[in-house]
């Protein structure tokens, strides 16, 4: 990916790839790692995704074997493009399948499977190098079967389910910082004024393949998460007037 | 019974001379030479590793064949460079005084000065800070007083410092000694191996002198400080370390870094940080400071993950009913437990909502108990809770005492939950502290 390669040309290339492994020493003397090395203390950047599984039952066509085709995937939570941040995804699938490890190394990040069981789904992220040098587990039940256990399955109307997060970096890297100030799927904190860190040349959006999900087959089916809800279910909560007993006395 | 029976071995056919093989050993024991039998049983029955005296000696007596007498004798003592002449008993026998020098005068130990002479001094030892002359005293001196810097020092005509004499007195004798010798030789020497060091040496000695005159306070201070910075370097090789950061024991990276990190991540534009977020105690802000310090070890972490631990940090002072209580009252609320949508304000919001009803289920604890106090005070027509008031043991001068008015505790705590009991009265200013806890003859509700 273009976007990639960008990220890693940096100035600094040799330190971009001999400094992999990043150092929390806020400032290195040597120039040449400061893309790496120098990393933004007390800051954080967060990655909001989705993660979760869409399964269709498959009416007719169902088998013993095989009722239901069922998707798991992760993708932005505005349905943006992960690929900035995640370098790939492994999913791993209960044994009974044929090469349960199934990795994906681009956007959008997703696996369709046909089977009859529910089981453990274990996603495994990896980011890139400037990003973070550690994988992150995520576990997520496939579910097959709707609550509402009244009626035939629907072949037309999908089982889903499916998670918010935020994956949290603490202090991240300069580098890193520079490549996402302006992704759209990133949330980035606001730096001070005068705190400029020139990001790389814009790629050339028609030669990249899309990775975002927001014309995806499934969309129509993606959960909406929104956060004002819940904020304002909790900003209720604490206005209740018992709750405000515990300013008083 | 034996092990031996069960194993098949043969059993020892003769017990009887065993017990006569026992009783020998003792019997060398019963007569030490020269030490009592107590004594022996006292060392736990072994002999001590040395004697302490030799017994031998001790009722020695001096052969007969010699005949001692004492002499006040005249001697003299080598090691004075004068010759005088002293006066001491000599134990002389046979009319033989004893020969030999003094006692003591191979004690008389100096240290082994090195002299110059002026041509070596032309040619080596000059030094701009240094006269001959001075340097001449320097030597003179450390010869009488055998280096004893200290009294050299004082008695040095010009005021020199100890350092500065001790820098000059060695970097003359090891020019001296590469000048003599080959420096092949002399690379053993310790004079050459570890040169005197004189700025080193001024400032450990000012460092002494200060570690000297520190304050109590100033002691404790450093410990602290060095304790703290021992824990960083700690966290930090931890964090350095490969794949599973572990968490280290990073009690308080201070809570000033953690506000800023609270409250230093700039509004962003999709989220509105709301401004009362912050408003917890200081000891919850040390536990979510320690929270925060380990999560920042990670080097990334999933923010439902985040936000469990600091849950588990705020709720760590509570018992296992009251979390339950928390969650009861988030469902009552309409919260749910785990937010749907945990951004960092919602979850933000969701740990305020949750330290504060831990807050109101706190302070509704202690209101209770404070009252429990309280309706052992209350006449009957006060108390509103139909029960026996609870009876503490109290004195007896509480008849006449007349509560405050109960206007203060009903309106405001009409809306709580049925598990409250009837406001009573708290004022404890009524009450003397010093109150005896014999048991009341009569009780409260017999008024």
């Amino acid at each position: 990916m273009s976007a990639r390669k960008q990220g890693d040309g940096q100035p600094e290339d040799g330190g971009a790839t001999a400094g992999k492994r990043l150092k929390i020493a806020k400032f290195s003397e040597d120039p040449e790692k400061k893309g790496l090395s120098r990393r933004l203390k007390d800051a954080e950047i967060s990655l909001p995704i989705v993660y979760g599984t869409i399964a269709f039952y498959l009416g007719r066509k169902a088998s013993e074997s095989q009722s239901h085709k069922w998707t798991v995937y992760v993708r932005g939570a505005t349905n943006e493009d992960l690929s900035a941040v995640i370098k790939r995804v492994v999913f791993q699938l209960h044994p009974s399948f044929n090469n349960p490890t199934r990795v994906m190394e681009a956007p959008p990040f997703e696996l369709s499977e046909c089977g009859w069981g529910e089981f453990e789904i274990a996603i495994s992220l990896f980011f890139h190098p400037d990003v973070c040098d550690k994988q992150l587990d995520l576990y997520h039940h496939l579910k097959l079967y709707p609550e509402d256990e009244s009626g035939p399955q629907s072949t037309k109307k999908p089982v889903v389910v499916e998670s918010y997060d935020e994956i949290v970096f603490p202090d991240p890297s300069e580098a890193f910082y520079a490549r996402v100030q302006n992704n759209p799927a990133v949330i980035v904190p606001r730096m001070p004024a005068g705190f400029n860190i020139s990001a790389p040349a814009p790629e050339n959006t028609s030669e990249r393949e899309r990775g975002d999900t927001k014309d995806h087959p499934l969309s129509q089916w993606f959960m909406n998460f929104s956060e004002a809800d819940e904020l304002l279910k909790l900003a209720a909560a604490r206005q209740q007037p018992f709750m405000e007993m515990i300013y008083e006395n | 019974m034996d092990a031996k029976d069960i194993l098949g071995l043969p059993k020892n056919q003769l017990p009887i001379p065993q017990e006569k093989k026992s009783r020998p050993p003792k019997e060398p024991q019963r007569k030490p030479d020269g030490i009592s039998r107590e004594v022996y049983a006292l060392t736990g029955g072994l002999a001590p590793l040395m004697p302490s005296v030799d017994v031998s000696q001790l009722k020695r007596r001096p052969p007969s064949d010699e005949k001692v007498t004492w002499q006040w004798l005249p001697f003299t003592n080598s090691a004075r460079k004068d010759d005088l002449q002293l006066f001491h008993w000599v134990r002389v026998v046979n009319g033989v005084p004893p020969t030999g020098d003094y006692a003591f005068a191979k004690y008389n130990k100096s240290a082994n000065i090195i002299k110059y002479t002026d041509e070596e001094y032309e040619k080596y030892l000059t030094d701009p800070a240094w006269t001959k002359e001075e340097t001449d005293q320097l030597f003179d001196l450390c010869e009488r007083f055998d280096l004893r810097f200290i009294v050299i020092a004082d008695r040095f005509p010009s005021s020199r410092t100890v350092e500065e004499l001790k820098d000059r007195y060695y970097s003359v004798s090891r020019a001296l000694l590469s000048a003599r010798a080959p420096p092949a030789d002399i690379t053993g020497h310790p004079l050459v191996k570890e040169p005197y060091n004189i700025s080193q040496e001024v400032e450990r000695k000012r460092a002494l002198s200060m570690v000297l005159s520190q304050t109590k306070q100033q002691e404790r201070k450093d410990t602290e400080v060095l304790a703290e910075a021992k824990r960083i370097t700690e966290s930090r090789m931890a964090a350095k370390g490969p794949e599973e950061s572990e968490l280290p024991a990073v009690a308080n990276i201070g809570p000033d870094n953690s506000q800023r990190a609270i409250t230093g991540d700039a509004v962003t534009p999709s989220t509105a940080m709301p401004s009362s977020a912050i408003a917890a105690s200081s000891t919850l802000m040390a536990d979510n400071a320690s929270t925060l310090a380990s999560l920042r070890m990670l080097r990334v972490y999933l923010r439902t993950y985040a936000l469990d631990q600091m849950v588990q940090a705020a709720s760590a002072s509570a018992g296992l009913r009251t979390i339950k209580r928390v969650e009861q009252t988030l469902q009552e609320l309409g919260v749910n437990l785990k937010p749907k949508v945990p951004t960092k304000a919602v979850c933000a919001e969701h740990l305020e909502l949750r330290k504060e009803i831990l807050t109101l289920l706190n302070l509704q604890k202690q209101l209770q108990y404070k009252e429990a106090e309280g309706t052992s005070f209350q006449d009957s027509p006060y108390s509103e809770t139909p029960g026996t008031p609870k009876r503490a043991p109290r004195g007896d001068q509480d008849r006449p005492f007349m509560p405050d008015p109960l206007g203060f505790g009903g309106d405001r705590f009409g809306k709580r939950d049925q598990k409250r009991k009837a406001p009573g009265r708290t004022s404890e200013a009524a009450q003397s502290p010093s109150q005896s806890k014999r048991p009341r003859k009569m009780k409260a509700s017999d008024i």
